[in-house]
């Protein structure tokens, strides 16, 4: 019994001793990591399992870093999960990176990792969706809103019977979404249509049960717009089942590659195209200039285009 | 001998997974340089806040031989009630006691269907968790639920107030599994049911309490992530109860009831968030991040077979 006691509080000592050896030792090798001159930038982007576009951003983020000359490390996420987000970002600040790029599942939660970071110097930028504290240094995104409005305009010119729109959004109170949300609804209303909106927290399974629901309720919908690609096709799905395609038409955002074969099917009418190459190339590049200390873009609003049967071909893979 | 034998096993069993944890927390200070920092094991303890909260709540109904699947809905579910007494104005004190009471109350009905219908904990609670996701949907629809008073904002803020709370949870609890006959029953219930209601043991109530301590966590949990994200939405918590129970088993808590206590949950929801850290810091992704968290539970829950069927055929022998 003796025995076990000794051994075992012999093996606690040992591993304490190493600890406390490691925790001494950390001074000298946060010097030598700082004696290496690489820079390392973390990207923390909303799940690429989840939508291709975040799969393309994070590959595009990838390759702009390896053009660069810089190490990324991918601490995106496994989930659309903002806490586990926040935890990603806050272990990349304690990692010491050089900087950060945060693709926001949700633009609210970042405030204290922020502050963090901030008093680390460790430099931080959002792309696709701004973040509003004072250390995001640079952002690259869509100009959803102008975009969302040039798509409005798009839906009133093609649909000759006014009548409801239901819009399938992101998560109430996220700032891309309600842009979205906020641009083609603002035309649609300026253009007698009766608008529907029910935020659907960018989940593609609660699209299609919410245009499910609705469309049963409001059998005079004749617009359904999708706030991001798999919502659109989710809702698109929901408008087939019903057997009301050739009374509704579907709208959607992000100019996915599923979207774009899906228009040339002749089912989804339109979809913004976002460039998503562009905005990674200029969030990495704008990072890495600060890093170094020189001057570059603080702010890039990419105008969104449509994507119709007229030019689908010209835009698939 | 047999006594000395499982006093040694025991004792077995309470160190290993500590020892688990050391050896992962030593592996990763020596892997990586920027691990070893006061700042990172801050962030370990406040990343394990959520899960250690919510887990020990699962601790209580998994050793009383019970099983509480709902409580990531009611996670969310108490999250969106937290947001929408803020847009009809509540103070913060009250939103506070409201959402625990919330919580508590959720916790007594899930007990009261499974002993008042008598169906399986799993099936019960799985129901329920369908339930609090749809009413948390209901809830927090077309909701913005964001910007809380700054009283509230502290709440979850920072280290030393979230760690404290998690600390007191634990403190509690552990004082209601070793301390009183709340505990001592929950025990004897886990162990055997048949045998504890045999002995006057009123099995019923009981559950009933411990499934409220498990909504109440859940409620904890839930007021404290709120208050650190400054905002809520309706879909949080999807597959946290999974993530809790995993943590719990790592501790060494047996899934099938009698055995555990809040010292091994600690270590488990420790062992799941310093991994998670370790392998950020050396640039793991998290999808192998959640592989080898999956790994570990398989490895916990086999290396507890394995010992009690060692302890079985030594027993047996002598």
């Amino acid at each position: 019994m003796k025995r076990m006691y000794k051994r075992a509080a012999l093996i606690l000592l040992v591993l304490l001793c190493i600890t406390g050896l490691a925790f001494a030792s950390s001074g000298k090798g946060q010097k030598e990591a700082a004696e290496e001159e690489e820079i390392v930038i973390a990207y923390s982007g909303f799940p690429g399992g989840l939508t291709p576009f975040w799969a393309q951003m994070a590959q595009y983020v990838k390759e702009e870093a390896d053009a660069q000359g810089v190490k990324l490390l991918d601490m995106s996420p496994t989930q659309a999960d903002a806490a586990m987000q926040k935890d990603s970002v806050d272990n990349a600040i304690n990692r010491g990176v050089d900087g950060i790029i945060i693709g926001a599942v949700d633009n609210r939660a970042f405030g204290e990792s922020l502050d963090n970071a901030a008093a680390k110097g460790i430099v931080c930028v959002a792309v696709d969706t701004a973040i509003d504290h004072p250390h995001i240094s640079a952002l690259a995104q869509t100009d959803n809103l102008s975009s969302a409005r040039l798509l409005g305009q798009y839906i009133v010119d093609h649909t000759p019977k006014k009548g409801k729109a239901l819009i399938l959004g992101g998560t109430l109170g996220h700032q891309t979404g309600d842009a979205r949300r906020d641009g083609v609804k603002q035309v649609l209303e300026a253009n007698a249509f009766e608008v529907i909106f029910r935020a659907c927290n960018w989940d593609d399974r609660l699209a299609y049960e919410t245009a499910i629901n609705e469309l049963g309720a409001h059998p005079d919908i004749v617009v359904v717009f999708g706030a991001w690609d798999p919502g659109a096709l989710a809702g698109l799905a929901a408008v087939k089942e019903k057997g009301l395609l050739d009374h509704i038409k579907v709208y959607g955002f992000d100019g996915l590659p599923p979207a774009i074969k899906s228009i040339q099917d002749g089912e989804l009418t339109a979809t913004v195209k976002q460039d998503n190459k562009q905005m990674a190339q200029v969030v990495v590049r704008s990072l890495v200039a600060q890093i170094k200390g020189q001057e570059t873009v603080k702010k890039l609003l990419i105008d969104g285009f449509v994507i119709d049967s007229s030019n689908a071909d010209e835009y698939a893979e | 001998m047999p006594k000395k034998n499982s006093i040694a096993s025991r004792i077995k069993h309470e160190f290993q997974p500590l020892l688990g944890l050391l050896a992962i927390y030593v592996i990763f200070s020596i892997l990586s340089p920027t691990f070893r920092t006061l700042d990172t094991f801050k962030t370990i303890l406040t990343q394990a806040v959520i899960l250690g909260t919510l887990a020990t709540g699962s601790t209580i109904v998994l050793i009383s031989g019970g099983l509480d699947l709902s409580i990531g809905s009611l996670f969310g579910l108490i999250a969106v009630c937290t947001g929408r007494m803020y847009l009809f104005g509540v103070p913060t004190l009250l939103v506070v006691i409201l959402s625990l009471a919330v919580g508590a109350a959720c916790g007594a009905l899930n007990g009261a269907i499974i002993v008042g219908t008598e169906i399986p904990a799993f099936i019960g609670t799985l129901g329920m968790m369908k339930a609090y996701r749809g009413l948390a949907e209901l809830l927090g629809a077309n909701m913005d639920m964001s910007q809380f008073p700054e009283a509230f904002q502290m709440i979850g803020r920072g280290y030393l107030i979230p760690i404290s709370i998690m600390m007191a949870t634990f403190l509690l609890v552990y004082v209601i599994l070793s301390r009183t006959k709340l505990g001592f029953n929950c025990y004897a219930i886990g162990g055997s049911n048949e045998m504890a209601r045999r002995a006057g043991v009123p099995v019923k109530k009981y559950y009933l309490v411990y499934y409220t301590v498990g909504g109440l966590c859940a409620a904890v949990s839930a007021i404290i992530l709120a208050s650190r994200l400054n905002f809520t939405n309706s879909s949080w918590g999807v597959g946290l109860e999974l993530n809790a129970i995993g943590a719990v088993i790592i501790g060494g808590t047996s899934l099938t009831g009698g055995v555990g206590g809040i010292g091994r949950t600690v270590i488990g929801v420790l062992i799941v968030t310093t991994l998670n850290a370790g392998l950020s810091h050396l640039g793991v992704s998290s999808s192998w991040q959640r592989i080898s968290i999956g790994a570990v539970i398989i490895f916990a829950v086999w290396l507890d077979i394995m010992q009690r069927r060692r302890e079985a055929s030594g027993n047996t022998v002598l």
